[in-house]
């Protein structure tokens, strides 16, 4: 699929929770990075969460603009720049707040096993 | 070279405030400046000084980040940046000007200050000495900052003074009547020696943790009570713990930053804390902060500067710290034009166990 191992950018609320719906259904982890456009600690952030996402390609990585889609940064109570929430089936599992790095890279591949673990079992 | 010292805790400190074209009206709320420097521009600022972004946050104010060598932060009008180790930060000057000039923005205020360095000979160019750092802000200045002073503050400690340099234009006092809130800030900053050995032990990576920097760091927070410093649920944490040792934080609350670094080898142990505050913040909540800060190091002498351009902080720095058992050794103030006052006092621990 070519939406696989790639940071997927959400620009409409109607994408957003397409989005969603897909990952929850597909049982995935979905990370989302909640971004803006003028943010340089963000920035730092941009080729690692690329990085993981070609490593990971079971895992879903979608990126927000909070200017873009004011409602949904504020319904997940979005505050500092970067914020990383990592969720599953409709549960919250981590909230990363910064350019967090290794915090990240950790948090990911520790959800992401569990769902591969998962996925093997199904097929 | 010198032989055999040991890492340098104590940092410099330089605060660079610009202003819009307009020079009595600063930028408009909404309007970025300085935070629309791209993250490349920085790194090469960055890499002058010689040092590295570590982690990093943005919130509606300001960007905040955590560096190799201590910590940076970027408002629209303001910049402030944090080093220690042997780092040359004055170097940061000349390109932050011009890339602030790219923006439109001109340089109108400067403030550079640091307290005695444990190991001034392993100090590079121009940091070899306060004349040498002195004769390079001067060079390197824009000389439409007119109004400079250095100075030299001392205290009954040779290895506690505090040295500090401002420089500002014709305009600097006008803008500041124009916006009021600028006289109701105060910058505090404390350095703190000789840290009690069981508290400096917890600022050390431990072998085979299996944590990263990122981590370990939130966890040396939460162990030495960092975290409960600012009561605050809402402020956020940018912590990291160095490998083998060492600790940096930099705390977003708001429009307010705090900034903490630990080095905590025996011999040169140090750790600094800055933060910023409001003449109009509740006395009791300022009072009880400076109170934890020194319950979480227990150091046995430390320095607090506070820059205000009103009179009244640092009479609460006192009574909040000599019920700890610090007492005032000395208490030292000056004047600065467009940066106000600055009380710098040291105080050491009357018994020692």
């Amino acid at each position: 699929m070519a939406e696989e191992g790639q940071v997927i950018s959400c620009h409409t609320v109607e994408s957003w929770n397409e989005q969603l719906q897909k990952g929850i259904a597909a049982k995935k982890l979905i990370v989302v990075d909640f971004t803006a456009s003028w943010c340089p600690p963000c920035k730092l952030m941009s080729p690692i969460l690329s990085e993981l996402a070609k490593k990971l390609p079971a895992v879903i990585f979608l990126k927000v603009d909070v200017d873009e889609l004011k409602s949904v940064a504020e319904e997940w109570a979005v505050e500092a720049m970067p914020t990383f929430v990592l969720t599953k089936e409709g549960k919250v599992l981590e909230r990363i707040v910064g350019a967090k790095k290794d915090e990240l890279q950790l948090a990911v591949e520790k959800h992401a096993t569990t769902v591969e673990n998962a996925t093997t079992a199904n097929a | 070279m010198a032989v055999s010292a040991g890492f340098e805790g104590f940092e410099k400190r330089l605060e660079l405030h610009f202003f819009g074209d307009d020079p009595l009206n600063n930028l408009i709320d909404n309007e970025m400046g300085l935070r629309l420097l791209d993250f490349e521009s920085l790194q090469e600022v960055l890499d002058a000084v010689q040092c590295t972004v570590v982690s990093a946050v943005g919130n509606q104010y300001f960007d905040a980040y955590v560096l190799s060598e201590s910590s940076l932060f970027v408002y629209p009008t303001k910049i402030i940046i944090k080093t220690c180790g042997t780092t040359q930060l004055l170097k940061s000057i000349r390109p932050l000007v011009d890339y602030a000039h790219d923006l439109n923005l001109t340089l109108c205020a400067c403030r550079y200050t640091r307290g005695s360095f444990i190991f001034p000979k392993s100090q590079p160019f121009p940091h070899t000495s306060f004349k040498e750092e002195v004769f390079y802000l001067e060079e390197n200045l824009p000389i439409n900052l007119c109004y400079r002073k250095a100075s030299v503050m001392p205290s009954k400690l040779a290895s506690h003074s505090w040295h500090v340099f401002t420089a500002s234009d014709a305009q600097a006092t006008t803008r500041q009547l124009v916006s009021g809130d600028v006289n109701a800030t105060f910058t505090l900053e404390i350095c703190m020696t000789e840290l009690d050995r069981v508290i400096a032990r917890k600022f050390f990576r431990r072998p085979d943790d299996g944590k990263n920097g990122d981590t370990a760091g939130k966890e040396m927070t939460e162990l030495t009570g960092i975290g409960g410093i600012n009561p605050n649920p809402n402020s956020i944490i940018c912590d990291f713990a160095f490998d083998p040792c060492g600790y940096s934080m930099n705390g977003v609350d708001g429009d307010r930053y705090s900034t903490i670094h630990v080095t905590p080898e025996d011999g040169f142990s140090y750790a600094s804390f800055e933060c910023v505050g409001s003449v109009y913040d509740d006395h009791d909540e300022v009072a009880q902060m400076l109170k934890r800060v020194v319950q979480v190091f227990k150091p046995a002498t430390m320095s607090v500067s506070t820059t205000c351009t009103s009179h009244e902080v640092w009479t609460r720095v006192v009574h909040a710290i000599e019920p700890l058992g610090l007492k005032c050794r000395s208490c030292v103030m000056d004047e600065f034009p467009a940066a106000g006052s600055v009380v710098f006092q040291t105080f050491t621990a009357t018994r020692r166990k």
